[in-house]
């Protein structure tokens, strides 16, 4: 006979010493749970599934013989965190992909070296250069004025 | 005789086969389509080893099925 754990996350079998969790899909995308299975190819037996369009399912055994109870539901709880992990990581890593490919094309670029000159000869310097609200890049004098005040002597 | 069940969508069929040939020599393994899904029927003389092989291919099908979405 089977009992759910976790609200529900998962059933635990302990007469074949199994658990099956079902996920939704939304929460838990499937590269993330294959990642939190992956973490635990050492300890347990797992099968991936599905149960409809929008739910995975992962039947967890222990090995090593029989599981008790308490170990079965102590292998659910860790992958159960597991699973939140990998697919927080997972998020973080879609929402951040356009900081990554700006930053990996930047120091891409500068590993390219300076341009030559025969690159400066075909560069439009007709265009704005970049939007400068702050008016960081203005020289002080336009900006307050006055003179730039000298610096002292060290 | 352990069965187990690996959804077209998740496993590749290779990677199916490629587990079902590296457990052979340890049980009796035969593989079916059905619906979405691959039938593995593990056959062997203690169910302990049944259940181990089973448990066994299972972890290498998923294994390889990661491998071939990175790409590895």
């Amino acid at each position: 006979m089977s009992s759910p754990i976790l609200d529900g996350l998962a059933e635990l079998d302990p007469e074949e010493g199994t658990a099956r969790l079902t996920l939704d899909a939304e929460l838990y995308p499937l590269h993330a749970v294959q990642a939190a299975c992956y973490a635990f190819l050492d300890r347990c037996w797992l099968v991936v599934g599905k149960a409809g369009a929008d739910r995975h399912t992962v039947s967890v055994t222990p090995k090593g013989g029989p599981a008790s109870t308490d170990a079965l539901r102590a292998a659910v709880g860790e992958l159960a965190n597991e699973l939140l992990t990998c697919a927080y990581r997972q998020q973080i890593t879609t929402n951040n992909r356009a900081v990554i490919e700006a930053i990996t094309t930047r120091a891409i670029a500068g590993a390219m070296g300076p341009p030559s000159l025969e690159d400066l000869e075909s560069f439009d310097f007709s265009e704005e250069p970049f939007e400068d609200p702050l008016g960081i890049a203005e020289q002080w004098e336009h900006k307050h004025g006055t003179s730039a005040p000298e610096e002292e002597p060290k | 005789m352990k069965e187990l069940r690996f959804h077209k969508a998740i496993y590749p069929a290779s990677a199916v086969d490629e587990a079902v040939r590296v457990f052979s020599p340890h049980a009796q393994i035969d593989r079916r389509e059905e619906g979405e899904e691959w039938i593995v029927e593990v056959t062997a003389k203690a169910p302990a080893r049944e259940r181990r092989v089973a448990g066994e291919l299972g972890n290498y099908a998923l294994g390889l099925s990661l491998r071939d979405k990175v790409g590895g």
